[in-house]
């Protein structure tokens, strides 16, 4: 169940990077740094005394704010995407630590959009984890309306066919700025949960979220085999869960004798084996199709 | 009416491999002209069709539609006005959309997205009807990627894409070239009528005399970057793949060796 709680936000993560690695194809490591500037901007504003609801809509608008920045770089100067972003990931941990003053903010005993749960009478174990389901639900469900729009499919379009898209009226500037800062604003809101739920807000918490990211949408991927959007979006989210449930089960077997700092091993391991999964059905595929003509 | 006036197009200018694609064309297409470019490799066939898509903005010169001047639209401004089929059939869709998306995309080329759903009965009904009249059975398919379909298949269904929105020209970029010669055969046909039926100007790129010859009211040549001969209607009609060579001949004073062209 720990897990799981500790995971729900990075279902979020996953739909960003979905967004921008596979729907826009723009490889974009921003999210490194917006999830701890959505966590950094909804717990300093908590801290001051904004209401938690408004704290976690600025913490959405700055990572969009990010991710606007990663790509206007990219698309304006035309740098390339992944230098863009790393532009934007670099400068975010100075203006993180800037925001918000320290290294650390605590959130104990402050009010956050999870207060009100204390009081139901229903075991706190479970609400949370509960809470975080409908949220990244209601937000799936969003996504999924705006990628089955005119809108949505012209941002589809610009990631799949570049000059295609252009040759149907697309701006397919607008698209990458657009998708890129959505993508960014997903995971920031993912930092604010994640700093609400677990009381705290630290500038190194975004170390290797777009590698979580990834893996949960690699590993739906090599799971699911998504054909259609919907599939894709659901196949991420499950994704991010059984990579948080591997993960937690490597390390507490004891048989295997990990300790907590062999996590990115794990997670780079597993993320391998699920990027060659697909590659290694396709073989086995071909090696049954020529075997039985022979 | 399109108008393109003495446009010039210099590639990699200013290095040892400097190209002039363009060097002063000039040409007014009629509405209803189906005109079509042939040319050897390097004759600069591609490079115009570009400046009119607008993929290459010209160093010097002007493209206007319609009297409005669009020489500084990019590609996609000038999607309300041009329509497009490309040579390589994967460029012309987007492979992981399904049929029916990369139909609601082009239902849409050049006007305002909004956030509707993209897709609802009323279009994918009128999508199977204009798919069922290529009869390969696309009209059942809707719901799979179009990355599924041969390339054959998939110009098809471009062609179809092109015509879901008025437009002021088509432009067709040998949009039969990569493909086999049945399958080429079939989808000049499938020109053919859908240009006569909607009546559309069109503009098409060819590396076949014999196509250039075939389809269409108007012929013109290019050569290094010029336009050689242009010939029209009836003095077209009774021409030959041997009479072009002639006309070749007379205006640039070359013999043709282009065997790509000559064996097409």
């Amino acid at each position: 169940m720990g897990a799981l709680e500790i995971g729900l936000p990075y279902g979020l993560v996953a739909m960003g990077v979905l967004l921008s690695f596979r729907i826009l194809d723009f490889p974009d490591l921003t999210v490194d740094g917006s999830f701890p500037l959505g966590a950094a901007v909804c717990a300093i504003l908590i801290v001051s005394g904004v209401d938690p609801w408004l704290a976690t809509g600025c913490a959405i608008l700055a990572g969009m704010a990010a991710g606007f920045t990663t790509a206007w770089i990219s698309v304006r100067w035309n740098i390339l995407h992944l230098l863009a972003s790393i532009l934007t990931m670099t400068a975010l941990y100075s203006i993180n630590l800037r925001i918000m003053g320290r290294p650390n903010v605590s959130l104990l005993g402050e009010k956050t959009i999870f207060t009100p749960l204390e009081k139901l009478s229903f075991p706190h174990l479970y609400t949370m984890p509960i809470a975080m389901f409908i949220v990244t639900g209601i937000i799936l469900a969003l996504l999924y309306r705006f990628l089955s729009s005119e809108k949505g499919l012209a941002m589809r379009a610009t990631g799949s066919n570049l000059r295609m898209a252009k040759a149907q009226g697309i701006s397919v500037n607008h698209q990458i700025l657009f998708g890129i800062s959505l993508s960014n604003g997903l995971v920031a809101l993912a930092g604010a949960l994640f700093a609400q739920s677990q009381g705290f807000a630290d500038v190194t918490l975004g170390t290797g979220t777009i590698i979580v990211g990834l893996a949960a949408v690699i590993v739906g991927e090599a799971i699911f085999n998504p054909k259609i959007i919907l599939a894709a979006l659901i196949a991420c989210v499950l994704g991010s869960f059984f990579y948080r449930l591997v993960v937690a089960m490597a390390l507490n077997a004891s048989f295997l004798g990990l300790q907590a700092s062999d996590l990115n091993l794990v997670t780079a391991i597993l993320v391998g084996f699920a990027m060659i999964t697909p590659k290694l059905r396709a073989k086995i595929l071909d090696f049954k199709a020529t075997r039985s003509r022979a | 009416m399109i108008r393109m006036t003495d446009l010039h197009v210099t590639f990699n200018r200013g290095t040892a491999m400097e190209t002039k694609a363009l060097r002063g064309v000039t040409l007014n297409i009629k509405k209803g002209d189906f005109v079509c470019v042939i040319g050897g490799n390097g004759a600069g066939k591609s490079t115009l069709l570009n400046a009119l898509c607008g993929d290459i903005i010209p160093e010097q010169g002007k493209v206007s539609i319609d009297d409005q001047d669009v020489t500084s639209f990019a590609s996609w401004q000038r999607a309300p006005y041009v329509a497009r089929v490309f040579q390589d059939p994967m460029a012309g869709t987007c492979a992981n959309l399904t049929i029916e998306e990369n139909m609601a995309l082009a239902m849409k080329r050049g006007e305002k997205r909004n956030l509707r759903f993209a897709l609802n009965k009323e279009n994918r009904e009128k999508f199977h009807h204009q798919l069922s009249r290529l009869r390969l059975g696309l009209e059942n398919r809707l719901k799979d990627p179009i990355g599924m379909l041969s390339g054959g298949q998939r110009q098809a269904v471009s062609l179809i894409m092109a015509v879901l929105r008025p437009m002021k020209i088509i432009a067709l970029d040998e949009h039969t070239a990569a493909l086999d010669p049945k399958t080429a055969a079939f989808i000049l046909e499938l020109t053919r009528e859908i240009v006569e039926e909607n009546h559309l100007t069109a503009l098409m790129v060819t590396h076949s005399m014999h196509q250039a010859l075939e389809l269409g009211n108007r012929t013109l040549m290019l050569h290094e970057g010029r336009i050689v001969f242009d010939v029209k209607d009836k003095a077209r009609k009774s021409l030959t793949v041997a009479d072009l060579l002639e006309l070749f001949h007379k205006a640039s004073g070359l013999e043709l060796d282009d065997d790509s062209l000559l064996l097409s």
